[in-house]
């Protein structure tokens, strides 16, 4: 009884022994499993962690990216209100530029305006230069034949022009005779009298008789000048061809025939006066 | 500071007188001759910056005072504008011929002569 006991105790043993075995196996093949199934998790672990890391810096390059959008945001901003104010300023600057525009063309037109006032007043003062001179010549001698010479000068220097004769009043024949000529021959025309010829005709209306178109005229007179005192006509210059360069007579010329009118002839007439005077006095 | 000096030579007083007057606002001093030989004593006493000559004159005429002054070292390099009463080409010929620098005509152009006058000498007051 007591071996069928021991037998009986030894195979339950053994049954345990199997069992445990078994179950240790089981348990190592679990073991097994848990290990092989911890090693797949380290390894996804270290997968995630480095795609952690991936991710942090995907985030930081994120944000790198975001602050700099920001940043380009502010900048592209910024850079719109530039361009606005630079468009404003770009309006501000082209309303100046047509008004700086509008003034230049009116300061131009004023400078042209001036600059034609002073050429007229350049024109002016010469003429009157001329006037002065002429004038002032006249009466700078009482001497008879530098007063002759000086209405020569004024003729040829002055008004242009080297065919110039002067005729005094003869009162005891009653008529005009050669006082003076330069460049003209008059051998046929030493004396004249008033009213009588194209010359003597003109000089009866006692008014400054002036050809402006002198390559038409008969005689090729230019101007016939009266001299006059008083109501008398003392004498008168009788211009004739004008210089080739001179193109026509200008409203000078005229001023200038006038003021030979009178100026010449008391001129003239002071000098002869002084000559009598002298002779007398001598 | 010394005026650039322009020798007007003319046997004419209306001339000389009307060209006194043309030039009196520019900064020249004005010297005159009334004939060619005194016209070439003077500019080589006085040494100027630019000479007027007129051409038909007592003594010597404008030619021949022009010739003289290129001939001479001391003016020969001063510049000349004859004056003449006649512009056409034979006058204007002998002219150049003769040395002179530019000319003008009778009636003077105060205008014509002043430009001439300044492109000689400029506007600045010589120094």
């Amino acid at each position: 009884m007591i071996k069928a006991a021991e037998g009986k105790d030894r195979s339950y043993i053994t049954a345990v022994q199997e069992e445990l075995q078994q179950y240790t196996q089981g348990l190592l093949r679990e073991n097994e499993k848990l290990r092989a199934m911890a090693t797949t998790l380290e390894s996804d672990k270290r997968r995630l962690e480095l795609e952690v890391i991936e991710a942090r810096v995907v985030l930081q390059q994120k944000d790198e990216l975001r602050r700099a959008a920001e940043a380009f945001e502010a900048e592209r901003m910024e850079t719109r209100m530039q361009l606005d104010r630079a468009r404003h300023d770009c309006d501000a600057a082209t309303v100046e530029l047509e008004r700086l525009r509008a003034r230049f063309y009116d300061v131009e037109h004023e400078n042209q305006t001036y600059a034609a006032q002073y050429q007229q007043i350049e024109i002016q003062s010469s003429n009157l230069s001329n006037l002065y001179v002429a004038s002032y010549q006249l009466h700078a001698s009482v001497e008879r034949e530098t007063v002759l010479t000086t209405i020569q000068e004024i003729v040829v220097n002055l008004i242009g022009s080297e065919e110039v004769a002067i005729f005094e009043f003869a009162e005891d024949g009653g008529e005009f005779r050669l006082a003076s000529s330069f460049g003209v021959d008059l051998s046929r025309l030493k004396s004249f009298k008033a009213g009588s010829g194209p010359i003597g005709q003109r000089l009866l209306g006692g008014e400054v008789f002036v050809n402006d178109h002198v390559s038409g005229g008969e005689d090729k007179l230019t101007a016939c000048i009266p001299l006059r005192i008083g109501g008398q006509i003392i004498g008168a210059i009788l211009v004739f061809r004008l210089l080739e360069h001179k193109q026509g007579l200008q409203p000078l010329d005229h001023e200038l025939f006038e003021l030979l009118g009178v100026h010449a002839s008391t001129a003239l007439y002071c000098a002869n006066l002084h000559q009598v005077t002298a002779a007398a006095v001598r | 500071m010394n005026r650039k000096k322009i020798l007007l030579v003319d046997d004419s007083n209306t001339i000389l007188m009307m060209e006194k007057f043309i030039l009196r606002n520019g900064p020249y001093e004005i010297l005159t001759a009334t004939n060619g030989e005194e016209g070439v004593l003077k500019a080589a006493e006085q040494m100027p910056d630019l000479i007027l000559l007129d051409v038909i004159m007592p003594r010597m005429g404008g030619f021949e005072a022009c010739r003289l002054l290129r001939s001479t070292r001391a003016t020969s390099a001063i510049p000349i504008i004859m004056v003449t009463t006649r512009g056409e080409a034979a006058n204007v010929e002998a002219g150049w011929a003769n040395g002179c620098t530019d000319y003008v005509t009778k009636p003077i152009n105060s205008i014509e002569l002043l430009a001439k006058v300044r492109s000689f000498l400029g506007d600045e007051v010589g120094q």
